[in-house]
């Protein structure tokens, strides 16, 4: 039995055009919330087809819960939502789900049981009206995301991969998605979401991996990678508008290396050696009122762009994620 | 197996559950008696006024042989109905008597002209021009009134006497064709055409109708991204072998439903018909027996195979429904022309054609049940045909599964041909 849900190992997978994923190794522990960070076209959704044994790796090894990839077994026990989504439009709801489970290894009358239950934990399924006998294409986009995700989870996986899940959710199906994600950890389960959203991960996971271009950016736990980008990230705040001098001593790149102007307050980001005191000397003397100056660890939004940089995106890769 | 199972289910209870498919499969032998009523219905009002009644008879005889001709088209007709006139003219006014005929056939007092000439008295020509030229029974009707009229005369110059003379040669003699197989005799002939062409054409609709219900299917699936959710979950091959089974079951569903109604009714027809005022000749039902109908069975599910996994195929590397139509254009030509055939072949079931087409894989599945049902067809030929079958079945379902595997998940542009060959070559 192994510690890891998801051993990835060296892999590469290449396209006659590009190189989609080149020599990635990462590990996803048991029961921890993985994000897959990156920009568009950085390999995300190929590294979950691999995962997913839609497509085979060119090289490199991947095992799913202690058992290769390709083990038809393990496909039974991983849930996936992908990053569209959609569903038969014309079919009903309740043998949507039904056909999702069945393809799973369920028994009809198994996921039957399950179906209502979960219909019912979405309120698609109220005393006044059973959406599970309505067809797809007659629920709202909301509705048809809430199927889509109990297809996901209905037949209790014990990994569950989700492709950028938060994206076109409305604030209360985000919430609702955000408590499951918890509710399934806290049984034991693994999820690993991609995203290129970086506070929706900082919010939720446990450890990430950061990918660019194909290739593995930076991976550990969320806390640890915070800690180790330093202590070289001050919050500055003003009370009022701050003189234009600031603005001089900001861009002092002997002292500042960056400046992330977050509207209430400014994220500096500290020059090599710099030393935090005399940004706030040299900032008093300006005649500015500091509401708050504060050494913070850096978000991983910052360490995203620090690491990645706008160059991140390949231009013409988008879609093969 | 299970799961494979499961997505021949949902593609079959899906579709069969469609108002469409309901419609059609209740409907459509209705549609089909109603093309054999309603032409018997037509056929009948129209005889009593295409019969010659408003025929004129050019004579350029001084024989009289117009008015034996007119006396030979009136023979066996309805008591009180109108005799063709008879023009009896010399032979310089013909042309001006021809062109005065055409204009009021144009104008329609008149429905035709019959011209009767030396020729005709030799019994080599004779000519006719109208508004029923093109029908087969009419025209058939008019050469044998001539011949007795050309004969009657002969008899009469030999000395014989005329009134013996026109019951000698009144000989409304009718065809019955009985067809004479391997196994005996096989009811007849014109049954075993008309059965034979049915089965050839619904062969072909249904191959035609559900492969591109197939094609739909499949671009369905990768337009909403369903795909990925059950290739997440199965191979993309047991996907396209659920589907093409699923629907070729629902294909299967619909030619019983519609043989089964189509017996009935067949077997009903007598009373129906009458109602309309028709008899018709008692026939029996070509015996179809066992062996043929496994046959028949075996080319329908071979033939759906090639056609719909080349239509999957079609419809993984599309994007949208006009592509797909475009995409989809090679196997409706290859379809239809199959089916221009299956009329030359029905009138000449012997021919080098016949054996030609449902020898090549593309086209046996259409016609060689289509010469089974005809008569005997030699076993070398049967085993060739679905040996070339099965290897198209085959090749093609190999083709289309790396084709559908990579297309499924792939959005964006149309690929290109060169492109969809890297497909093929990619392994995975």
């Amino acid at each position: 039995m192994t510690d890891f849900t998801v051993e990835i190992d060296n892999v590469v997978k290449r396209y006659a055009e590009h190189v989609a994923v080149r020599d990635l190794s990462l590990r996803v522990p048991r029961g921890a919330v993985y994000g897959l960070l990156g920009p568009n076209g950085a390999g995300k959704t190929t590294t979950i087809r691999m995962i997913l044994n839609i497509i085979a790796p060119d090289a490199g090894s991947i095992r799913i819960l202690g058992h290769p990839a390709s083990d038809p077994t393990i496909t039974d026990r991983i849930g996936y939502l992908p990053e569209e989504r959609g569903l038969y439009r014309k079919m009903q709801v309740r043998r949507v789900l039904r056909f999702l489970a069945e393809l799973k290894g369920m028994k009809a009358a198994d996921a039957d049981r399950r179906i209502d239950a979960w219909l019912e934990r979405f309120d698609l399924k109220t005393a006044e009206k059973d959406w599970g006998a309505a067809k797809i294409d007659e629920l709202s986009r909301g509705m048809q995301q809430k199927v889509q995700f109990i297809g996901t989870l209905l037949h209790d996986p014990d990994l569950v991969i989700l492709d950028e899940p938060f994206s076109g959710l409305d604030p209360i199906n985000a919430q609702a998605l955000k408590d499951t994600i918890i509710d399934l950890k806290e049984r034991g389960k693994t999820i690993i979401f991609s995203t290129h959203i970086m506070d929706n991960a900082e919010r939720i996971c446990d450890s990430v991996c950061i990918i660019a271009r194909g290739e593995k950016v930076l991976d550990g736990q969320v806390n640890e990678i915070r800690e180790s980008h330093g202590s070289r990230n001050v919050a500055l705040g003003f009370g009022g508008r701050p003189p234009s001098t600031v603005t001089t001593v900001l861009s002092d790149r002997s002292l500042v290396s960056r400046v992330d102007d977050s509207n209430r307050y400014f994220e500096v980001e500290m020059a090599d050696g710099a030393d935090p005191q005399i940004l706030l000397h040299r900032i008093v003397d300006t005649g500015a009122t500091v509401s708050r100056f504060e050494i913070v660890r850096p978000s991983l939004h910052q360490i995203f762009l620090e690491r990645v940089g706008a160059t991140g995106v390949e231009t013409g890769m988008t879609g093969h994620g | 197996m299970a799961k494979l199972w499961a997505i021949i289910k949902r593609e079959y209870l899906e579709r069969v559950r469609t108002r469409w498919f309901i419609f059609a499969t209740i409907f459509g032998p209705i549609f089909f008696g109603a093309m054999v009523i309603v032409p018997a219905i037509m056929a009948k009002r129209s005889r009593s006024t295409m019969e010659f009644s408003n025929t004129r008879i050019l004579d350029a005889t001084t024989t009289g042989i117009g008015n034996r001709i007119a006396d030979a088209m009136n023979r066996g007709r309805a008591p009180g109905a109108e005799a063709p006139q008879v023009v009896v003219l010399k032979l310089s006014e013909v042309s001006e008597a021809e062109s005065t005929a055409t204009r009021e056939i144009k104008s329609k007092q008149l429905s035709g002209y019959l011209i009767a000439d030396q020729q005709t008295l030799r019994g080599e020509e004779v000519r006719y021009a109208g508004r029923n030229a093109t029908s087969l029974g009419d025209m058939e009707r008019l050469r044998s009134a001539v011949r007795e009229a050309v004969l009657a005369q002969r008899l009469e110059q030999a000395g014989i006497d005329s009134s013996r003379v026109r019951d000698m040669t009144f000989l409304p003699l009718r065809l019955k064709s009985e067809r004479i197989t391997d196994k005996g005799r096989g009811g007849s002939g014109t049954v075993s055409i008309i059965f034979a062409g049915a089965i050839a054409f619904l062969l072909y609709m249904t191959i035609v109708l559900y492969g591109q219900n197939v094609l739909r299917g499949v671009l369905e699936e990768k337009t909403t991204r369903v795909a990925e959710v059950v290739v997440s979950s199965v191979q993309p091959e047991t996907l396209l072998a659920g589907k093409i089974l699923g629907v070729g079951g629902v294909g299967l569903t619909q030619q019983v439903l519609w043989v089964i109604t189509t017996v009935l009714m067949f077997k009903l027809r007598q009373p129906i018909l009458a109602k309309f005022g028709i008899s018709t000749m008692p026939f029996a039902l070509p015996e179809i027996s066992i062996g043929l109908a496994l046959l028949l069975l075996l080319f329908f599910l071979l033939g759906f195979i090639f056609y719909s996994s080349l239509y999957a195929a079609v419809g993984a590397s599309v994007n949208s429904e006009q592509e797909a139509q475009q995409a989809a254009q090679p196997m409706l030509i290859l379809l239809v022309a199959t089916a221009i055939f299956i009329n030359p072949i029905l009138i000449n079931p012997t021919s080098t054609l016949a054996t030609v087409m449902s020898l090549l894989p593309f086209s046996a599945p259409i016609i060689m049940p289509l010469r089974l049902a005809l008569g005997s067809v030699p076993w070398y030929e049967l085993v060739i045909s679905l040996l070339g079958v099965l290897l198209a079945c085959w090749g093609a379902t190999w083709l289309a599964a790396r084709i559908y595997r990579v297309g499924l998940l792939m959005y964006g542009k149309r690929p290109t041909l060169r492109e969809m060959g890297r497909w093929i070559a990619y392994s995975r």
